[in-house]
């Protein structure tokens, strides 16, 4: 009885630590070791997104563009539609550099939740800690720092659709990937779940 | 001996290249007297033109980018001070400058911005609009140097205000020298990365309804 007891505390505790889209999750055993993340692979693409940004009910906009220069190792540039460069970014192996940032951006709150945003779409080789399934996908999870990010891959078509980040018990940022052929992104949707944030991002070649 | 010149054969035949290309692309300095008579042209033209409507190509060329990156649209421009880009490839977006404020269309999404504060804006505001109509001499502003070659008189604005420097160390305006209106407008940042962009099919004083500039 006693034994029961404990176990209904224990079953209680994981329950309510689990985030809710994370309840059809069915583990798996883990078939890969790594993930590739195909979006921003490739050296020779010149990746440039019209970049819509939803900050409390205030919207602006501009061009977001993101180059591969080694692995591991990424230029971002926010820049607006004329061209005025607004923000110049460098992340090399987790650690980012700010090589330029306009006044008005220049918000410790802002940098570092790009940081955090940007750090996830970019990181390129994922070690898989644990697997799931669901009906419509695989999920390769990574732990890190107390942090969980879950890497949808569709079974329709093998892509990643989607990217959750969370702590025990809520979601973070969610990342939706919209792409024609798997190894380029068309649209990405970076929506922040603690804070009213969104950023839209379109591809235009 | 032989086997030496041959050796620096390629290497000389590319300095040769290096040089005509110079030669046919060069810069000459204008007199004293020619940059007089060019300002007074330039602002005779200025004068005259109550609207512009020209199409635009953009280029934005950074260090680090395989390709620059290029946009397409048209400019319109109404004496004194309306000015409206439109952009049109690969995305549709239009900013109105008009007072004080930015009327932005974003693919539909429609917003006001609000720059009477911001002291930048409207200085690169008044700025793009001098450098349309070609009346931006001016030397409190800017240090300026002037030069020809075949095609075009090409003016460089080194800004002084130490805030506008942080963006846009310097504008190059190219003008035609037949018709003396602005052709290219290129902005150097800092980084030396720079936007570039490029006026065609220019046309001049045709009517332009008010309601165009209203978002």
């Amino acid at each position: 009885m006693r034994f029961l007891g404990i176990s209904f505390i224990v079953i209680l505790l994981f329950t309510s630590c689990t985030v809710a889209s994370t309840k059809d999750f069915v583990l798996v055993e883990n078939s890969v070791e790594k993930y590739k993340n195909p979006y921003f692979a490739d050296y020779s693409k010149d990746y440039v997104y019209k970049a819509n940004f939803e900050v409390y009910g205030r919207t602006f906009g501009g061009l977001l563009i993101i180059k591969k220069l080694a692995t591991e190792h990424h230029r971002v540039v926010f820049a607006t539609e004329f061209g005025s460069k607004m923000m110049d970014m460098e992340l090399k192996n987790d650690v980012f550099t700010i090589n330029f940032i306009a006044d008005d951006l220049n918000k410790k709150i802002l940098i570092n939740t790009l940081k955090k945003d940007f750090k996830i779409l970019l990181q390129e080789e994922i070690r898989v800690d644990k697997a799931y399934r669901t009906t419509a996908a695989t999920i390769f999870q990574l732990v890190d720092n107390k942090r969980f990010s879950y890497y949808y891959i569709s079974k329709k078509n093998q892509q990643l659709v989607r990217i959750l980040h969370a702590s025990k018990s809520k979601e973070k940022i969610i990342f939706t990937f919209e792409s024609k052929k798997g190894k380029i992104a068309e649209n990405i949707l970076i929506d922040h779940k603690n804070m009213k944030l969104k950023i839209k991002l379109k591809r235009i070649d | 001996m032989n086997y030496l010149k041959l050796k620096h054969m390629p290497k000389l035949i590319l300095i040769l290249f290096l040089c005509l290309g110079t030669a046919s692309f060069a810069q000459n300095a204008m007199t004293a007297q020619e940059i007089t008579n060019f300002k007074q042209r330039v602002k005779a033209v200025a004068q005259k033109t109550k609207t512009i409507g020209s199409d635009f190509d953009q280029y934005k060329h950074m260090e680090f980018l395989s390709n620059d990156i290029k946009t397409s649209g048209k400019m319109l421009f109404k004496s004194p001070n309306l000015v409206k880009w439109s952009y049109t490839s690969p995305f549709q977006y239009s900013v109105i400058f008009k007072e004080d404020k930015l009327l932005i269309n974003d693919e539909g999404k429609k917003s006001d911005v609000n720059i009477g504060s911001n002291q930048l804006f409207k200085k690169l505001n008044q700025l793009i609009v001098k450098s349309i109509s070609g009346d931006m001499f001016d030397a409190a502003e800017f240090t300026m140097n002037f030069s020809k070659n075949a095609e075009t008189y090409i003016v460089t604005f080194d800004s002084k205000d130490e805030e506008l420097k942080k963006y846009i160390k310097q504008f190059v305006l190219h003008f035609d020298t037949q018709k003396h209106t602005v052709v290219e407008v290129r902005m150097i940042e800092p980084s030396d990365d720079y936007t570039q962009i490029v006026f065609k099919n220019r046309k001049e004083n045709q009517v332009i309804k008010d309601e165009v500039f209203r978002n």
